[in-house]
């Protein structure tokens, strides 16, 4: 009778905790804390964005799976550390920035941000979960050929739909020279774009 | 193409079950249990000590020295993080006497004091024997034990061996022996002479049987075929029944290779002789090396691709010899361009037209070395979007989520 009780009681915080926008998700996250109901619903409602995220970051599927994995591991361990000053979002995408940073500093310890990584394009068309469109996949290579930054602000922006004052949060970096940045990672993949076809 | 106007979707399509699935093992990973809604964070906790059981007396125990790596010839330090995370504790050594009966080791007793063996009729057969069923050390081993075995039980066995013994595992020989046995005890004794007695055709199949009959127990050794009647009797052995079994082993000995102690007729004689002589004379080797060359300085010739026929005009103009147009005698100097009229104007052309500045183009903006009070100007002139700033500009920053 115990057991039913609590199960109805679960039920119902974890219908509660759905229909909760994000803001109140924050709210609630700040003001009680984590529990297990409300860590649950914040994977869920991040997973597959996180996922993508790291996985146009990593370009492999493993990489952006254990990248997936982590973040919402720290996250776990961090929610007493969340504040409430950003939103919730740009909090748990930041954590999976940093997380895909580590990964492929740990992938390759000399790797310069700075450069462009034209050889991770090979990556793209043997791994698992492409979607198959052609013009995506070029897309996806081309990014290759930008530096970590360019290719961070362009994916937030462009596959993640952030604000520029969210990336701008996120990367601790200033709007103006994020609508530069974004500007100049659009021109570069046209021409990569108009070259690759 | 426009990317801004068309919208190119992301490149990765990932199943429900694949995130299903990943959401599983993050809570497995985790520890959480999705219907215990109370279920809060982990607070990191320092690792308690065990209780102590007994106390170590370490004094007087010299330290660890600085070892020493062999690949990195670099020492490395005592870890203190280990050192001092604590007393070390061991725990106090009993020791037992050995009162199970399942320790007890059973293969350190012998058959005869289990009588297993006897009981269960089990005829022991090694990994060896089985392999190597045909040697003759084999048989004479297992008909020796045949023997024993057969003298506890009738005093007078007979043994036989054939030499057509081809491919019969030792547990059919026992077999065939213990029958033979059975055929003794029925049949009436036979006297040794009679088995002994030459006879024109010698078959191994007719000895076996006058041998069954016979009342002593004898062993028939491998007999060669270069072995003539008359010394087929040297081949069969009386055994006496009361004393141990022996079997006797007739080595038949291959002449031993002949051994040419003369010395070599050369110093490199046994190099020669392993080596045939060539019946091709040596000047047809030379012109075949000779042969090969020139062969190899065509094909090389054929492979290289062709000279452009530009670079060959190059060639040709660069070996050419440097003309001088102009004579020696008339002046080498630049013709002007003004015309011969303006010619005077031209000083005060120049005079009066502005020099030339370079704009105060700054296309590289160190943000490190930037004063705070600039760098805060230059922010709000960005944030007003009066200048914009490049990425490049090192100011962006390292990422740090504790930050926020």
């Amino acid at each position: 009778m115990s057991v039913n009780t609590a199960n109805a009681k679960n039920m119902s915080e974890t219908q509660r905790l759905q229909n909760l926008s994000e803001d109140e998700l924050s709210v609630e996250l700040v003001s009680s804390g984590v529990t297990a109901s409300l860590f649950v619903e914040i994977s869920r409602r991040y997973q597959q964005q996180i996922y993508y995220h790291c996985r146009n970051l990593l370009l492999s599927h493993d990489d952006a799976d254990d990248a997936a994995q982590n973040t919402f591991i720290k996250v776990w361990q961090n929610a007493n550390q969340f504040k409430g000053d950003s939103r919730l979002r740009t909090w748990v995408y930041r954590i999976a920035t940093n997380e895909s940073i580590n990964l492929i500093r740990k992938r390759k310890p000399t790797i310069d941000f700075d450069e462009a990584q034209p050889e991770m394009a090979d990556m793209i068309t043997e791994d698992l979960y492409l979607s198959g469109d052609d013009i995506a996949l070029k897309l996806q290579k081309a990014l290759c050929y930008l530096p970590f930054k360019q290719k961070l602000v362009f994916t937030l922006r462009y596959f993640e739909d952030l604000s520029y004052e969210e990336i701008a949060l996120l990367t601790s970096t200033s709007e103006g020279a994020l609508k530069a940045s974004y500007h100049h990672a659009v021109k570069k993949l046209e021409i990569y774009l108009s070259v690759l076809r | 193409m426009d990317l801004e106007n068309e919208k190119i979707g992301p490149a990765y399509n990932a199943p429900d079950s694949y995130f299903k699935e990943s959401e599983s093992r993050l809570l497995q990973r985790l520890g959480i249990d999705i219907n215990s809604p109370e279920a809060s964070a982990p607070k990191i906790e320092g690792v308690k000590p065990a209780e102590v059981l007994m106390k170590v007396d370490t004094s007087g125990v010299q330290k660890r020295a600085r070892k020493q790596d062999p690949l990195t010839s670099k020492s490395v330090g005592v870890d203190k993080d280990v050192d001092s995370f604590g007393k070390v504790e061991i725990a106090p050594l009993t020791f037992t006497t050995n009162e199970n009966p399942e320790w007890v080791n059973f293969s350190a007793i012998s058959e005869e004091t289990t009588g297993l063996g006897e009981s269960l009729n089990i005829t022991k057969v090694t990994y060896g024997d089985l392999l190597n069923p045909l040697t003759e050390s084999a048989e004479s081993e297992s008909i020796e034990a045949e023997i024993v075995k057969v003298e506890t039980i009738e005093p007078a066995p007979i043994v036989t061996e054939t030499s057509e013994f081809v491919a019969v595992d030792v547990v059919s020989t026992i077999i065939e022996h213990e029958n033979a046995i059975e055929e003794v005890l029925l049949e009436e004794v036979v006297s040794e002479t009679e088995v002994s007695e030459p006879q024109e055709e010698f078959a191994i199949e007719s000895i076996v049987e006058e041998e069954s009959t016979s009342t002593e127990s004898i062993i028939i050794h491998e007999v060669p075929e270069s072995v003539g009647l008359d010394e087929l009797e040297s081949y069969i052995s009386p055994i006496n029944a009361q004393k141990a079994p022996i079997v006797e082993e007739v080595i038949v000995e291959e002449e031993p290779p002949t051994i040419n102690l003369e010395a070599p007729p050369t110093a490199f004689a046994p190099i020669a002789g392993r080596q045939k002589e060539s019946a091709t004379p040596g000047w047809l080797g030379i012109a075949a090396s000779l042969a090969a060359i020139v062969a190899a300085y065509f094909i090389w010739n054929a492979i290289q691709p062709p000279k452009v026929e530009e670079a060959m005009a190059t060639e040709l103009q660069q070996d050419e010899p440097t003309l001088i147009e102009s004579p020696l005698d008339e002046p080498n100097s630049p013709k002007d361009t003004i015309p011969d009229g303006l010619q005077l104007v031209e000083p005060l052309i120049l005079g009066e037209m502005p020099k030339y500045k370079e704009p105060n183009v700054y296309s590289i903006i160190d943000a490190k070395e930037m004063p705070p009070r600039t760098k805060r100007a230059l922010q709000d002139l960005e944030d007003n979007g009066l200048v914009t700033f490049d990425m490049e500009d090192e100011m962006f920053e390292e990422l740090d989520f504790e930050s926020l």
